[in-house]
């Protein structure tokens, strides 16, 4: 259930950014000031992989802390 | 702890300083528009030029401007007025005839000041005749080749018309791919590793870094279709290089099907890492041969070479190198995780 809401709070907070950025012209946005918010996004998805790595490797672990508890009972 | 860990750390400060050095450090003065952009011969135009960056005011000499079309066929401006930093107009007295026997022709705007040094605008103005006399035209383009160009140095990186700011893409997406292809030579060299020794690490290594791999060119993927957007005009163009690499990255793909559709270990190990070699033997010749064949529109298609004087000068390579290297050492850190999560499951495994 937490990782739903997480999930959708992150959603949440993509489509609200994204509507800041229609306010402000819509895809005229990423190309102002010389395109450097286009810049911007793409370190932005890089970091977002890096996010994804990390929940991945969080599951694993969990897997494997759950195993260990298992045994130990 | 950390005469262990000293890369992670040394991947950590590269990338530190791609970020800091590759987005602080400005772009070279440039030309953004020119209007009007189409006129005829025989007029007086005064075109309106806004500048990129650029500091006209403060020029201490005079700024001159070119039409040209190549480096003898040039036509220099009759008045340059300065409006402001990033604005200005110029004059030019468009002669009757051109020195081109075609009807219309597209001609590049050099400025050029002390302050600012040399900036081009290709293809900015288009001019068209009302009759054809090249010979007559050549006797009146000629006169005023483009020289004594000003020397400004400086750190910056190239001002390119289109790509603007996003040049410093260029450490995020391009190096991506390199450190992709670094990881996946490792985990190719690892399966080769497996067939020779059988022993089971080798197996979790080729996994643990083609994992890695796909997960570098997914964002390769990804940041190259947000760029895409703002530069080409759509996230996929179907260009050859984007179609290549999706294909590379579907073969990867069907690696991790593959391996999940043997129950046997052994019996596992073994077919994905043969299958891993021949996904790397497919993978080099779809990322950088086919592009390089035909016309793209990424840089090193059609003949051109991927890296020239034009593309990256020596300011943006000081930053590139480390890029590739400081992705390549996160991408090799992210793998060790990897590695170790599976390490451990075995023992667990072993143990109970």
């Amino acid at each position: 259930m937490k990782k739903y809401i997480f999930a959708l709070t992150t959603l949440q907070l993509l489509f609200t950014i994204s509507a800041a950025a229609q306010g402000t012209g819509g895809s005229d946005f990423l190309r102002s000031i010389g395109k450097i918010y286009v810049v911007v996004a793409v370190i932005v998805a890089v970091f977002l992989g890096i996010v994804v790595f990390l929940i991945y490797l969080d599951r694993r672990l969990t897997k494997l802390e759950d195993q260990i508890k298992d045994q130990n009972e | 702890m950390i005469h262990k860990n000293w890369w992670k750390y040394l991947g950590v400060v590269i990338l530190l300083y791609v970020l800091t050095v590759g987005m602080l450090v400005p772009l070279k003065p440039g030309i953004s528009d020119i209007d009007p952009s189409s006129v005829r011969t025989g007029e007086t135009v005064t075109f309106k030029v806004w500048g990129y960056n650029s500091k006209f005011a403060q020029a201490q000499q005079p700024t001159r401007a070119w039409l040209k079309l190549d480096d003898e066929r040039a036509l220099s401006a009759e008045r340059v007025v300065v409006k402001s930093d990033t604005m200005l107009e110029v004059e030019f007295r468009i002669p009757p005839y051109l020195p081109v026997s075609q009807k219309v022709q597209d001609f590049s705007l050099i400025l050029d000041n002390d302050v600012d040094g040399p900036s081009v605008l290709p293809s900015a103005v288009f001019i068209t005749q009302d009759s054809v006399d090249a010979a007559r035209g050549e006797q009146v383009w000629v006169n005023n080749p483009v020289q004594d160009l000003s020397n400004v140095s400086g750190m910056t990186f190239p001002f390119r018309n289109i790509l603007g700011e996003t040049i410093r893409n260029t450490y995020f997406h391009v190096a991506l791919w390199l450190a992709m292809f670094t990881i996946f030579i490792a985990g190719v060299f690892q399966s080769v590793q497996y067939l020779r020794l059988r022993t089971p690490s080798r197996d979790h290594w080729a996994v643990s870094y083609t994992t890695i791999g796909v997960l570098l060119g997914i964002l390769g993927v990804v940041t190259g279709a947000i760029w895409a957007k703002n530069t080409w005009g759509a996230f996929w163009s179907w260009d050859v290089k984007q179609n290549t690499t999706a294909i590379a990255l579907l073969i990867y793909l069907a690696f991790f099907v593959l391996r999940a559709s043997f129950e046997d270990p052994e019996q596992k190990a073994r077919v994905s890492a043969v299958y891993n070699i021949f996904a790397f033997a497919a993978l080099v010749p779809l990322i950088y041969v086919i592009p390089r064949l035909t016309d793209s529109l990424h840089p090193g298609a059609g003949g051109n070479i991927t890296f020239g004087s034009q593309d990256l000068d020596n300011t943006m390579r000081m930053v590139f190198y480390p890029a590739v290297i400081g992705w390549t050492l996160i991408g090799v850190w992210m793998a060790t995780l990897l590695y170790r999560v599976k390490r451990i499951q075995e023992k667990l495994w072993d143990v109970y």
